[in-house]
């Protein structure tokens, strides 16, 4: 467990860097598009591929940094325990079965687009499929963060 | 069991303040178990649920969201790095002869700023520690000065091309195009663009009228001569007002699109950021890892929101909330959806808001007010005036807890209230006045007749026989 923790830390910080070339492709998308007038389109489906990579790791990200918005207006004079409590459940009972589910419903679909190397719709230019792939990776990496948590529970998680 | 949907949003608030679990968890959970009933109970078939796959890949070929992580980075720099600092010295210098410098130059930081901050909470976090000591040393009274950081860090949900404009324009381009199906309504649909646009005159009247209310609170108050700028900061504070500025009207103007102009800015920042070493390469690591799990955060509730709207979809809360709105007049809809919109915004920030009540509310709203942009503006107005009301203003909550101070809510209300007084006229001239607004076509103006009860519900029978896309099997 404490492997797939830390593989989980190295792919989110090798995710977080995902920003600067994301930003840079949609930077160029100007110059590219007014100027160059050519290329706006690729920059911006590689965009969008690092984009659906980015936040599928995001998610799973911000629950470990206890990023989520929460409101705690009674919760903050509950004890840790019952916080702990709280989080465990919400892991097995909501967490869980919803990234199962996607899982489950998207897999069929996914490996379909994997195997074709499905194409963006509309310029036809490579690696649509990464796109489906990011999804079952934010479900998969939700899951994963699921269990870990219930195993091996940070402090003060929520 | 067409009321299921404001059940599901009842159990979510309950959830939320009783659990203090994170909000997508608790929306999701929610969104799982009313399925569960609905199916149980024979109300919709299990089919539909097959339909958070494919809503889960358009958010990740959304275009418009790639601006997310984007205008989260830019806040997070300007967060780490001391420009927020240079620029409110440079604004002060400049605005010492009014003898208000201090709150004046809060006020400009705010109207800069607010709009690359990401969101309300991170915009309070941001002016917290920029504004309020300066504010303080500058003497003024603490419940003036925690009433501005509240104000400026609002600023954002008016202010275009902020994060929230960008995302409530889209949430309003969705409800357009479901009222515009429900009720048969042929004008263009709105757009981002036509949200900023807007946006723009209402927010420069609000900001000229909380610069009369700076100047008015802060009389008497005797300023310290303020430090002068050095000539590099005076250059980084001009460098940085024009790009940002530039930035903000290009895509306000139509020049830009949202997320070039974001990644435009999010480069410019952290190439400023190395180039006068105030971005150090150790921080960058923690630059990137706060990106990450902030709009993590953000696109949580973006999923979650997504799939509680189609769990009250199934259970046709959308479809009665229309039906129920056709037999109100105008006014009488207007005042029960922005009056739905205010009391759930006290207690939710702008994103849950957009993400989880605006799709409820407005496309039953548009059916009998399909003049959207007016409709946009006038619950950003609302959301605004939502988040500032003490004492349970999500922009004062969250003040409260950052500064840590004891102002009694009598005294901050009394501090609030003529801020509170220019968004109220703000939101009366709006809706006195929807000429008021820039429209970028003469289609948006509200040329169609709102639809009347009887065809209404001609229409809802239609399309209740003839399912949209993802909607229930039954």
């Amino acid at each position: 467990m404490r492997a797939l923790d830390r593989a989980v830390a190295a792919l989110e910080r090798a995710a977080a860097w995902l920003v600067l070339p994301l930003s840079l492709l949609l930077f160029i998308q100007w110059p590219l598009r007014d100027a160059v007038q050519a290329g706006s389109r690729e920059a911006n489906d590689l965009a969008q591929i690092l984009f659906a990579l980015y936040v599928s790791v995001a998610v799973t990200a911000a629950t470990r940094a206890r990023s989520h918005l929460a409101a705690d207006l009674l919760a903050h004079g509950y004890g840790a325990a019952w916080n702990a409590r709280l989080a465990r459940a919400a892991q097995l009972l909501v967490a869980i079965p919803a990234a199962a589910f996607v899982l489950f419903a998207g897999a069929g679909a996914t490996w379909t687009s994997i195997v074709q190397l499905e194409r963006f719709p509309e310029t036809v230019d490579p690696g649509y499929f990464m796109i489906r792939f990011a999804v079952m990776v934010l479900a998969a990496l939700v899951l994963v963060q699921g269990v870990l948590d219930l195993v091996m529970p940070r402090r003060g998680a929520h | 069991m067409e009321t299921g949907g404001l059940w599901m949003l009842a159990a979510v608030g309950i959830g939320m303040v009783a659990t203090g679990l994170p909000a997508w968890i608790v929306l999701i959970g929610v969104s799982l178990a009313f399925a569960t009933g609905g199916i149980a109970a024979g109300i919709f078939d299990a089919s539909f649920v097959a339909a958070i796959y494919p809503r889960l890949i358009g958010l990740l070929e959304n275009d418009l969201l790639q601006a997310l992580p984007l205008y989260v980075l830019m806040g997070v720099i300007i967060a780490r790095t001391p420009l927020a600092e240079t620029l409110f010295g440079a604004a002060r210098s400049v605005l010492a002869p009014t003898r208000r410098a201090a709150p004046l130059a809060g006020l400009s930081l705010g109207v800069l700023l607010a709009p690359m901050c990401g969101s309300v909470g991170a915009g309070v976090a941001m002016f917290s520690r920029t504004l309020h000591p300066h504010l303080a040393a500058a003497g003024l009274r603490e419940e003036r000065s925690m009433a501005l950081v509240c104000v400026v860090s609002t600023l954002g949900v008016v202010v275009p091309p902020s994060l929230v404009l960008i995302l409530l324009g889209d949430a309003m381009m969705r409800a357009h195009t479901e009222a515009a199906h429900i009720a048969g309504l042929n004008d263009r649909i709105v757009n981002t663009q036509d949200v900023f646009h807007a946006a723009l005159v209402p927010a420069g009247i609000f900001v000229a009228l909380c610069a009369v209310v700076i100047a008015w609170q802060a009389r008497g108050i005797r300023e310290a001569t303020p430090v002068r700028p050095t000539r590099a900061q005076w250059i980084t504070a001009a460098a940085a007002t024009l790009m940002l500025a530039s930035l903000l009207a290009g895509v306000a103007l139509g020049y830009l699109y949202a997320v070039e102009a974001a990644a435009t800015g999010g480069l410019l920042l952290a190439i400023h950021g190395f180039a006068t070493r105030t971005l150090r390469r150790e921080h960058l690591g923690a630059v990137l890892h706060d990106t990450l799990s902030l709009t993590g955060a953000l696109f949580a509730l973006l999923i979650a929101a997504n799939v509680f709207t189609l769990v009250e979809r199934a259970f046709g809360t959308d479809r009665w909330l229309a039906q129920l709105f056709s037999g109100l007049g105008v006014n009488a809809v207007l005042a029960a959806g922005l009056g739905a919109i205010a009391v759930c915004a006290l207690v939710l920030d702008a994103f849950e808001m957009i993400f989880v009540v605006i799709p409820l509310v407005a496309p039953a709203l548009l059916t009998r007010v399909p003049d959207a942009p007016w409709v946009a503006v006038l619950v950003l107005l609302i959301l605004q005036a939502s988040f500032l009301v003490p004492p349970f203003g999500y922009a004062v909550m969250m003040a409260r807890s950052r500064l840590g101070t004891r102002v009694p809510t009598p005294a901050l209300m009394r501090a609030m209230l003529p801020f509170l007084a220019a968004q109220l006229a703000v939101l009366l001239l709006a809706l006195a006045f929807p000429g008021l607004l820039w429209r970028e076509s003469a289609s948006l103006a509200p040329s169609t007749p709102p639809a009347d009860a009887q065809t209404l519900e001609q229409m809802l029978d239609r399309i209740q026989g003839e399912p949209a896309d993802d909607a229930p099997g039954k």
